[in-house]
């Protein structure tokens, strides 16, 4: 269990960390997500160690790793990490980059050269390079470096696993599949991972609990189907996702837009700071467009953009402007084209609601 | 008010403790900054104080008794004609060598570089005697112009002129090296703009290339300005037989002429020489005040000029004629002159012989004892240099403040000042290091090594510092993400990696030291001779064949050396970094 208690970080008069509180439990997957500049790599600095917090304290199991008076190096702390270059040691084989942190981490082997060689293996094998044992990173291709920065991260089998962006090196393809390859090791290790990323969809993807960050504060801490669907700040609405941000006004659970007060909404979960605002977030595949004689509020087509799976509308409503998605197998319509919109369930699944 | 008791009392007991910490970490701080400012900073202003000095009170009578003299006039006048002609001389070969270099297909490039920079790695005083060897009546460019019609004569070295043309060509590697990237790091989709908006080729250049090059050109432009000025080999093997001084020179002379007041006049014309380095400084500021350098570019090394085949020919034949011709060449004619029995006999078979290397090496004992002193003193300089100089530079890394931002400054003034000037703040500085205490520092080996240490420490903490920046961060942070801290961490990861970087610091330093000539004429006493000033000797008592024999093996010494560093490099790159 990690405790980030009230943790300020200031670089001169830039704060780069406003009061931040986080906690990460045991075995829990952590994806930290947030535009560059947020503050994400910060936190992660902060966890690892490399530097002290201005403010508040890091504690993981009720030992204190840092506060502004005293802060544990990193390498007294139990943890591993994966960096966004890989950081892999020209000089050493694979085998070699696993055997360091086993020589040299808290969690060290301290048993003979046999259960060294076989912790090596064992590691090796977790991650399929056991036939690259004596190659050198210049040997390796991007999929296999990321395997061994994977590897010796987790080779001592630390408490927290922390990881720096570690799939945006790699190209689509791969990404996808190493997404898997985390998921399974941390089945297989059961460490706390706390995953930095400014890619949503790598967040929504593999994270247990997203934690999304903006400008130095976390706006919204939620598992991926609640931050999808329950976004609390216009930040997290429009970050995690596209999202139309109507304008209008709110009557107990029901919102009446602003451009045609005839239509009635009812509330699918949205959030009160919203609901303070006047304001609806919309995804745009939560809206459906139909023939302009129905019923709805009432538009006109501006552009339209075939991106295969599905078909990107852009809508004038009003004096607004929409972004609204409709699969290749809905009714087409083309630029100029009235349309009615209306506004779709969809059902949120029950269990992610309840662990948040 | 009770209820804020605890919290106040929290708030104290956690900022005295961090004070402690900040106090210690400050104590280091200043007792580091300290010592940088005795070493570097402090006998430069006990030079200029001792301009206005005499007898303890201030004054300005060695100011008006020197600036009332002709002779520092026309000193002064030689140094701006030789350091102006100098100076263009070099920005012309520096800056279309750059040019060639970075845009015209050509083969061999490699080699060229290396050719470029053999001027570079030998002291400038050998090449100088590998030039007048070059031009004499015994050798080969006279030989070639008597084989021709008419009487001509090989042009006079012992002039202004042949001062200018071998502070240039010694020079404009400096200037190539700055210029090159610069040229190859400009976009080629500039240039295409340029040619799409209807320039035409030499418009484009004028228009685009050369505004966007001339931060680089200006800056190798002030190092060769520097480095002309500071330059005392030179003037004084070609300057000092014809009565041609230049400041360099003339400080050197207030100097060794002694006299009552020898060196307040020699700190008088060292301001001056420094009051001259810092026009030059300001020039260029000024030149590139309004320049933007876009440092994040790439450095394009494909060619983006081709020539038919055969003008990239002609072209690559006479770059080679030019480059043989004035690096390799002076340096073969010395190597040959040094094996004949008596200076100005006809080079032949009859003539040859190794007499003179002879006399050198086993009936005079100097050169020997030179080699030795040299050697040691470069040996220790580069350990010193290669410890504090790699420590200065990670700090430097590691914590980019103020207070090492200004501890670099300091470290670089030494290297900076003329070496006559440097020099003269060593006698200063260790005559006396404080007022009637003479510890015996001057006129032992010791002051040359402290000078040697102090004046070219810098090139140790920017050759570091640039192994520093070449590895990625995160090597160091995964080493200590794996729990990998102190030596252990240094060992295994840090210092593998820097190795190449940090090494080339150190021969640069092991070079200059060994073959330093400046500022060990003005501090060697009996006994602690080094290898230029036994040089500057003989070709003084007029025994030109033993210094060319002496400088021959110097040049053998230091090409195998550069040979074997080069090689290591190599090997060090494949066999333990795995580049392929």
């Amino acid at each position: 269990m990690i405790k980030v208690n009230n943790v300020s970080k200031n670089y001169g008069s830039f704060t780069a960390l406003h009061s931040i509180d986080l906690e990460i439990g045991d075995g829990e997957f952590i994806a930290v997500l947030g535009p560059s500049g947020c503050g994400k790599t910060t936190l992660l600095k902060l966890l690892a160690g490399f530097m002290g917090p201005t403010e508040g304290t890091i504690a993981m199991d009720d030992t204190v790793l840092a506060s502004t008076k005293r802060v544990l190096p990193p390498e007294k702390r139990n943890i591993g990490m994966v960096f966004q270059s890989f950081a892999l040691w020209p000089h050493m084989t694979v085998a070699e980059h696993v055997k360091f942190p086993l020589s040299y981490h808290p969690n060290k082997i301290k048993e003979g050269k046999k259960e060294l060689q076989e912790r090596i293996d064992e590691v090796l094998k977790l991650v399929g390079l056991n036939a690259l044992a004596e190659r050198y990173p210049s040997e390796l291709s991007g999929g296999q470096k990321q395997r061994v920065a994977l590897a010796r991260a987790i080779a001592p089998l630390p408490n927290l696993l922390l990881m720096d962006e570690p799939l945006s090196a790699l190209d689509v393809e791969l990404r996808m599949e190493m997404r898997k390859e985390i998921q399974k090791l941390h089945r297989e290790t059961k460490a706390s991972i706390v995953f930095v990323t400014h890619d949503q969809g790598e967040a929504l993807a593999i994270a247990d609990k997203i934690v999304v960050m903006n400008q130095g504060r976390i706006e919204q801490i939620a598992p991926p189907e609640v931050l999808y669907t329950r976004p609390e700040t216009a930040f997290v609405a429009t970050f995690v996702g596209k999202c139309n941000l109507v304008k209008g006004q709110w009557h107990n659970d029901q919102f009446v837009p602003a451009i045609d007060p005839k239509n009635v909404w009812p509330d699918l979960g949205v959030a009160d700071s919203f609901k303070e605002n006047g304001i609806y977030p919309v995804r745009p595949e939560q809206f459906q467009l139909m023939p302009a004689e129905s019923d709805g509020l009432q538009g006109v087509v501006s552009f339209v953009q075939y991106q295969g799976h599905e078909i990107h509308y852009t809508v004038e409503v009003g004096e607004e402007t929409w972004t609204i998605h409709e699969s290749v197998f809905s009714s087409r319509f083309q630029t100029g084209n009235f349309v009615g919109i209306s506004l779709k369930n969809a059902p949120v699944q029950e269990g992610s609601l309840i662990s948040s | 008010m009770t209820a804020k008791q605890p919290m106040v009392e929290e708030r104290k007991e956690r900022d005295s403790s961090f004070s402690l910490f900040f106090q210690k970490k400050n104590l280091y701080k200043v007792i580091g900054l300290l010592a940088i400012f005795v070493f570097f900073l402090l006998p430069v202003m006990r030079l200029i104080w001792l301009s206005f000095v005499d007898d303890g009170s201030l004054t300005f009578q060695y100011y008006t008794e020197v600036l009332r003299e002709p002779a520092t006039w026309k000193t002064v006048q030689n140094t701006l004609l030789i350091v102006a002609g100098s100076t263009i001389l070099a920005l012309v070969l520096g800056v279309l060598f750059s040019w060639i270099v970075a845009y015209v297909q050509l083969s061999g490039k490699r080699a060229m570089q290396l050719f470029i920079f053999l001027p570079f790695i030998i002291p400038s005083y050998i090449t100088t005697l590998a030039w007048t060897q070059f031009f004499s009546a015994s050798g080969p460019v006279n030989a070639v112009l008597s084989w021709l019609p008419g009487s001509l004569e090989a042009p006079n070295l012992y002039s202004i002129g042949g001062i200018i043309l071998l502070l240039g060509i010694s020079h404009y590697p400096l200037v190539y090296l700055f210029t090159v990237n610069v040229f190859r790091k400009i976009p080629r989709e500039l240039e295409e703009a340029a040619a799409t908006s209807g320039l035409s080729k030499k418009r484009a250049f004028r228009k685009v290339v050369l505004p966007l090059a001339l931060p680089g050109i200006a800056s190798g432009g002030l190092i060769a300005f520097l480095s002309n000025l500071d330059n005392f080999g030179i003037p004084a093997f070609l300057g000092t037989p014809a009565n041609i001084r230049v400041l360099s020179t003339y400080i050197y002379e207030q100097v060794v002429g002694f006299g009552p007041s020898a060196f307040s006049r020699a700190a008088v014309l060292s301001v001056i020489l420094g009051i001259i380095a810092l026009a030059g400084t300001i020039l260029q500021w000024f030149l590139l005040r309004r320049s933007r350098v876009n440092e994040t570019n790439r450095s394009d090394l494909t060619p983006r000029i081709y020539l038919s085949a055969g003008r990239q020919k002609l072209l690559e034949v006479s770059l080679w004629i030019f480059l043989l011709v004035t690096s390799l060449m002076p340096l073969i004619t010395m190597g040959a002159l040094s094996l004949i029995s008596a200076y100005g006999v006809p080079f032949n078979l009859e003539n040859l012989s190794l007499r003179n290397y002879e006399y050198v090496f086993l009936t005079d004992s100097k050169p020997l004892s030179a080699l030795t002193n040299s050697l040691q003193l470069a040996f220790f300089t580069m350990l010193v240099c290669l410890v504090f100089g790699t420590a200065m530079a990670y700090l430097r890394f590691k914590y980019p403040d103020w207070s090492t931002k200004a501890a670099e400054l300091f470290i670089t003034i030494p290297f900076a000042l003329p070496g006559t000037v440097f020099a003269l703040c060593m006698i200063f500085m260790w005559l006396e290091p404080l007022p009637g205490w003479n510890p015996g520092i001057y006129g032992t080996v010791w002051i040359l090594f402290i000078a040697y240490a102090t004046r070219f420490l810098v090139l140790q903490v920017r050759g570091s510092y640039t192994a520093f920046l070449q590895i990625d961060p995160s090597m160091e942070e995964a080493a200590r993400t794996s729990g990998a801290a102190g030596w252990a961490k240094w060992r295994r990861i840090l210092l593998p990696l820097l190795f190449p970087g940090i090494l080339s610091g150190a021969l640069l330093v092991f070079l200059m030291a060994l073959t330093e000539l400046t500022v060990s004429s003005l501090l060697w006493s009996s006994g602690s001779e080094t290898v230029g000033v036994v040089i500057f000797g003989y070709e003084q008592a007029g025994y030109s064949t033993y210094s060319t024999a002496f400088s021959t093996v110097l040049v053998l010494g230091i090409l195998l050396g550069g040979g074997l560093f080069m090689l290591l490099g190599k090997l060090w790159d494949r066999k333990v970094l795995k580049n392929k």
